[in-house]
């Protein structure tokens, strides 16, 4: 049957692609073995028209033009596209543990389009357990590499390469399990497109296609680019270290904005790192980072549920175009330089774009938060087996114009920490305590929201790896916003007391049976001043312990009479006071540590770039 | 001697519908009464009088009275939560504000959204100190003086209501125990929830959440159970009272308001009891609900005509842990709202016209287009409903939607076939998450379509997903009452002991098992069921070392001890295998996670009058009807009553009836089966 697109057809369609990402989600979480994917739901889910282009929009995905690069016209039906090799594959993995799982649709003979699955696995080898080595110097330590590769032709798996892909992970049978998985749930979601064809037509269909990315630029257009004003806006932010050198390593990005696009500029970027903290995007049009950051935007909308309500798809190449700097930048990195934790930059990226923006848009945009960091604690049983216990620990929510940050979010959508039952029955390890760090969020007038405060008791010895950035610096404020609270790693030895304090990138540190690991992950960044913080707010944060007395007056102005009565006398004073000190109130604030660093002269710009910080707060 | 009517109480948002069916000459009797949110007892009382007068019985001929009821439910959608407090473990007092650390949706949402209010706030949460490990050894003694210190401050802060959850409670309940008796000395009048009775499950946010929400519906469920249990004593003795759960068996009143969680989302139950009668009625065993409200439509696969629970649902954000049957719900029905979208899309629901303003058509004051809207637009309707009493304003919808379908240049008659079209689409979402999304093709299923607008849509609905067959019971309007009349007593008990498969376990297994049977069997003769008709079936949560979902799998009623767990580990192999297209039978070790017994006490089911034969049907009219692609065509209409048994009708035509229109497409025929079962198929092409 074939049918003209009307509005009905693209209504159904359109729902029903979005459901089907729901559905493939779905699946692999259901079947995933490692606890990265189905518990820290470090998986993407993407379906794409047959030219590649993205459908959906609740996951970033990865992309397909690998495929095409490798296989081109050698596409067919059985087939399922396998690859994690970040240079190979045109930026669409960053790092060697995603896995990427690609299986090709077909209706009749015709190439609809493709649905795509990559995750986390827990490990594809390289030199410490879990892949996310911090003393690499090249992408051969980082674990097992696959160019773009047929796992199964034509419905024919290769075992072989099955067999040597299971054969250098330390968890085979979480391997086997999450690819399984993978494959079975992008099949799943490849009947939805074939139903479709067949309820619609081909035609119908790939109108329908075009017509769902089109429709995601022109909402960008009309909902969030008016909101930004038109002009050129610098931003920069950076990361502590790259596992052998302690520096601020700087993405820099030059922002311009017009009334139909904005251009994200990486210039100025420094140079790369001699560890794993690169990102290899500089690929295909930079299509995969376009995608990436466009979802940024997305907090320009008139309410915090419309803003969930749009998706970011290929359309958003329309509105975002990108230019990146020479080869041999933090992201423009050469062949095989080592990108294992090349989150810290991609969460980076975010971070810039965000802070542009609250540059073009008086101060409207929400503060920083840093929500990946990941630590665990590995050993061997006496059978030999491996015991990998690793969390992704989120940290706090931004403050912004309609809310205080959430506590302890993670970017990565339906996320879950792990619970200390299911800890405490399946790792050597006691959970002493799961809490919030008190005054860890950054102050505004809405505040950042809290990190963790969590201990855990080794209950065997064991190794500790800590995979974090922030542990120095923190989440920025905005307009007028304080800094949140940066990472912090450290063990107490269960026989003497005393505390080793680790730096946040470490491999393998001994911990012996009795100590106790206690680990603190950043607050977000606050919004707005804190001194126009309600007091009955600063009380009920102060009444819950999350903010000390101590705090709600050195950073809130808020002076307590005794027990939890606010002084609002004292306070009008107070407050008074602080203004009239204060010339003017900065746009950012990056808190305490950065300061040290810039007047120690650990900062340098590059010729002519000037302090992007330089830009003041809009009163609210 | 009991006497012989079996009454049925619905309780629902608006209306409060009552069934009456004699056992001895099945007669059956059918009231409506509005519903009272101050008292719901009242309403209760007024609908079982209303039925007795309408039978010409009075109180000593009621065998039972069995009730279902969104009551508690709707206390947790608008968020009573006032007075609730938490005691916790020592080093988690921020439990609830962490929970899962999870943002939803879509990536980068955690820039935007905003964390709902947790429903104990944080300065009503207490810790104790005294800590259990994972296998419920005691690590370290329960501080019993700082238990009361703590409940004493909460109830100083205004707490009257109290959940218990404890670490590793589920393993050892002995210090959540203490701390019950504790409590239950020096604050008397407190509702307390200890989580090792609500959920004995490992997982300490989703226990807590479940506790809580336990609790937090435990006193007015209690208040206005006791109550409408002792009005009907009052008139009629010791009259059997028994409360829909969730699981889709029903319990005693007293039972029920201990463990209040377990009604929390019974609403849904009784139209899908109904439904595997009538399809028991009908001969068919394999059959996917179809129950479409007025603002949302509940959908449920049954195989072999039993129950499929999940322990996954949530409500709202909040998880509650309790076996319910597994159900999707999504947003729209007969009442949902068409509407213009972002760039110009076509949209129907999640807004609906409610009762009041209700659709155009029904006169009460709607402006705004809804599906009931398109129906009559499209000539689905005829030209009043429910007997006479609501004529229709049909000119107003078609006004309506000839201004809505003018957003995209299409007649009055396109756009409600689109919106038809669209609603139909989002059932069909629904469907998937039930059968395609756990490996089930619904080609294999026969749809049951029930509720006001059910089957208006479900040949449609049925058309999109390759389902070849439809059946609309008698009565589709009120199957949910018919439902719980046909339910048994159920009772879940379950209890986590996560181990690998292998023989060395059989004997611990064994014994949890035959402990949670001997609890079964205890609490259903309490609640008065003769033993010979308890049935103890035994399952258990099981996974591939290293998953973090288990698959529930049941032990064949009669397996021998030990062979019961051999036998759910291959059943464990044979569903993983259907669900996610892989299993690793011989490969991979398997683990159980949590063991399982439901204990079952059948009741007898009532004998129902079937329907007398007529081999011709006599249409009762005709008129024009619109159908997308096809256009207005003349169609035969038929009255439902004049249907008998083995009478058949071909498609295109429209069956009217007391509260629902049955509409059968083109391709499609219908017979009516001697229970009057409308069964429709689809004809061969």
């Amino acid at each position: 049957m074939t049918t003209r697109l009307g509005p009905i057809e693209l209504e159904v369609i359109t729902g029903t692609i979005r459901s089907a990402e729901v559905e493939i989600e779905a699946a692999v979480e259901r079947a995933a073995r490692s606890p990265m994917i189905r518990d820290q739901h470090d998986y993407r889910v993407g379906l794409y028209d047959a030219k590649g282009r993205k459908l959906t929009g609740r996951s970033y995905g990865s992309l397909i033009e690998p495929i095409f690069e490798f296989f081109g016209d050698d596409i067919n039906p059985g087939d399922v596209f396998f690859w994690n090799d970040p240079y190979n594959s045109a930026g669409s993995c960053g790092h060697v543990p995603d896995l990427c799982t690609t299986v090709p649709i077909f209706y009749g003979g015709r190439l609809l389009g493709f649905a795509q699955v990559f995750g986390h696995h827990d490990d594809v080898g390289g030199c410490v357990p879990g892949s996310l080595p911090v003393q690499v110097r090249d992408q051969w330590g980082e674990g097992l590499v696959v160019p773009p590769a047929k796992l199964y032709d034509k419905g024919v798996l290769n075992e072989t390469a099955f067999r040597i892909i299971e054969r250098n992970s330390r968890l085979p049978e979480h391997l086997r399990g999450d690819i399984d998985s993978e494959i079975g749930a992008c099949q799943l979601g490849s009947r939805r497109l074939t139903e479709l064809a067949e309820r619609y037509g081909v035609e119908a269909l790939e109108d329908a296609f075009d017509a769902i990315i089109e429709n995601c630029a022109a909402t960008i257009r009309a909902e969030l680019l008016p909101k930004i004003a038109d002009g050129v806006y610098t931003f920069e932010d950076y990361i502590e270290s790259d596992g052998f050198t302690r520096k601020l390593y700087a993405m820099r990005l030059t922002m311009t904005k017009t009334a139909e696009k904005i251009t994200l500029d990486f210039t100025g970027t420094d140079p790369e790192a001699e560890g794993p903290i690169n990102w290899a995007i500089d690929y295909c049009e930079g299509r995969f980072v376009r995608k990436w950051m466009g979802p940024v935007l997305r907090c320009l909308a008139d309410s915090p549920e419309r803003a969930a309500e749009i998706d970011i798809n290929e359309g958003v190449l329309d509105v975002i175009d990108v230019v990146f700097p020479e080869k041999g930048t933090l992201v423009t990195p050469h062949f095989g330089r080592p990108t294992g934790l090349r989150f810290f930059i991609l969460i980076r990226s975010l971070g810039i774009f965000a802070g542009a923006l609250a540059k073009a848009t008086g101060g409207i945009m929400p503060a920083d938060h840093e929500t990946i960091r990941i630590w665990g604690l590995h050993s061997r049983a006496r059978d030999g087996k491996l015991s990998l216990f690793r969390e992704v620990l989120g940290g706090g929510g931004p403050g912004r114009p309609w809310a205080d940050g959430s506590d302890v979010v993670h970017i990565v959508p339906n996320s879950r920490n792990l619970p200390a039952e299911f800890s405490e029955q399946r790792y050597p390890v006691l959970v002493e305590s799961l809490a919030l760090r008190a005054d860890s969020a950054g102050a505004g007038k809405r505040r950042g929201g809290f990190g963790y405060d969590k201990r855990v008791r080794a209950l065997r010895d064991c190794l500790l790896l800590s995979n974090a950035d922030r542990s120095e610096l923190a989440p920025y404020g905005v307009n007028g916003g304080l800094a949140g609270h940066p990472y912090g790693v450290s063990v107490e030895s269960g026989e003497d007391g005393v505390v080793r304090s680790l730096p946040g990138m470490v491999d393998d540190v001994q911990v012996r049976a009795g100590d106790l690991v206690r680990l603190w992950t950043s607050g977000g960044g606050g919004w707005g001043d804190p001194l126009e913080r309600e007091t009955e707010l600063v009380r009920y944060d102060v009444r819950c312990g999350l903010v000390t007395r101590e705090a709600a007056e050195s950073e809130y102005g808020v002076v307590f009479a005794d027990g939890l009565t606010v002084d609002e006398e004292a306070t009008d004073r107070l407050r008074a006071e602080r203004r009239g000190a204060r010339d003017g109130l900065p746009m950012f604030d990056r808190g305490e540590h950065f300061r040290k660093v810039q007047s120690a002269g650990g900062l340098v710009w590059p010729e002519g770039w000037s302090d992007p910080d330089d830009w003041q707060a809009v009163p609210v | 001697m009991a006497g012989s009517l079996r009454v049925s109480v619905d309780t629902g948002g608006t209306f409060t519908d009552v069934i009456g069916i004699d056992g001895v000459s099945g007669a059956v009797h059918v009231v409506k009464t509005p519903s009272d949110r101050e008292d719901p007892s009242r309403a209760l009382l007024t609908g079982v009088e209303k039925v007795l007068a309408l039978a010409g019985a009075d109180f000593d001929s009621v065998e039972m009275v069995v009730h279902g009821t969104t009551t508690a439910t709707n206390a947790v959608l608008e968020h009573e939560f006032d007075g609730i407090g938490l005691l916790v473990t020592e080093g988690f007092r921020h439990l609830l504000e962490i929970a899962r650390q999870s943002v939803p949706d879509g990536y980068g949402n955690s820039f935007f959204w905003v964390k709902p209010p947790r429903i104990v706030p944080l300065h009503l949460v207490r810790e104790v100190p005294g800590r259990l490990t994972f296998d419920g050894a005691v690590h370290r003694e329960l501080d019993e003086a700082a238990v009361l210190a703590a409940a004493k401050e909460l109830v100083d802060a205004g707490v009257n209501r109290l959940g218990v959850c404890l670490l590793h409670s589920y393993a050892n309940p002995e210090h959540e125990r203490r701390v019950g008796e504790l409590l239950g000395e020096a604050f008397p009048d407190l509702f307390v929830s200890l989580s090792s009775t609500v959920l004995p499950e490992y997982r300490e946010y989703e226990r807590a959440m479940t506790t809580l929400l336990d609790v937090m519906v435990k006193p007015y469920c209690r208040t206005y159970l006791d109550r409408a249990h002792q009005e009907l004593r009052a008139r009629s003795g010791d009259l059997p009272f028994l409360i829909m759960q969730s699981n889709g068996g029903v319990v005693s009143a007293q039972a029920a308001g201990e463990k209040p969680v377990t009604m929390l989302l019974s609403g849904p139950a009784g139209g899908v009891l109904g439904a595997i009668e009538s399809a028991r009625g009908a001969g068919i065993s394999d059959i996917i609900t179809l129950d479409v409200g007025g603002t949302s439509t509940d959908v449920a696969l049954i195989e072999d005509l039993t129950i499929r629970l999940t322990n996954e649902t949530v409500i709202e954000n909040y998880p509650v842990k309790v076996p319910m049957i597994d159900i999707a719900t999504v947003g729209t029905g007969g009442g949902s709202l068409a509407w213009v979208g972002p760039n110009g899309a076509l949209k129907v629901g999640p807004k609906s016209a409610g009762a009041v303003p209700g659709p155009i058509c029904y006169r009460r004051g709607g402006t705004r287009p809804t599906v009931t809207d398109a129906a009559a637009v499209l000539g689905r309707f005829p030209a009043s409903l429910v007997g006479g009493d609501l004529v229709l304003d049909i000119e107003s919808a078609r006004a309506v939607f000839a201004e809505f379908g003018a957003h995209w240049d299409l007649s009055a008659e396109d756009a409600a076939a689109g919106v038809l079209e669209v609603a139909v689409a989002g059932q069909v979402a629904g469907i998937r998450q039930v059968s395609t999304l756990k490996g089930r093709d619904p080609g294999a299923y026969t749809l049951v379509a029930f509720g006001g607008a059910g089957p208006l849509l479900a040949a449609e609905v049925a058309d999109f997903l390759g389902m070849t067959s439809v059946l609309v019971p008698p009565n589709p309007g009120n199957l949910s009452a018919f439902g719980l009349q046909v339910t048994d007593v159920k009772r879940d008990y379950v209890r986590t002991f996560v181990r690998q498969v292998s023989p060395e376990v059989t004997a611990e297994v064994t014994a949890l098992w035959n402990e949670l049977e001997r609890l079964g069997q205890d609490e259903l003769a309490d609640e008065g069921v003769n033993a010979a008709r308890v049935e103890l079936v035994r399952s258990a949560d099981m996974r591939y070392v290293g998953e973090g979902y288990e698959v529930t799998v049941s032990v064949p009623v009669g397996t021998p001890d030990a062979e019961s767990l051999a036998a759910v580990a291959v059943a464990f192999h044979d569903e993983h295998e259907r669900v996610y297209g892989f299993s690793y039978a011989g490969k991979q070790d398997v683990e159980i996670v949590n063991l399982r017994v439901q204990a079952v006490g059948r009741l007898h089911r009532p004998e129902l009058t079937g329907v007398t034969e007529s081999a011709a049907a006599e249409p009762a009219s005709r008129r024009p009807v619109y159908w997308r692609g096809a256009g207005w065509r003349d169609c035969v209409i038929y009255r439902r009553a004049d249907l008998g048994a083995g009478s058949r009708i071909d498609g295109p035509c429209v069956v009217e009836e007391y509260g629902a229109t049955v509409v059968v497409p083109a391709d499609w025929a219908a017979t009516i089966d001697s229970f009057g079962n409308l069964i429709m198929k689809r004809r061969l092409a």
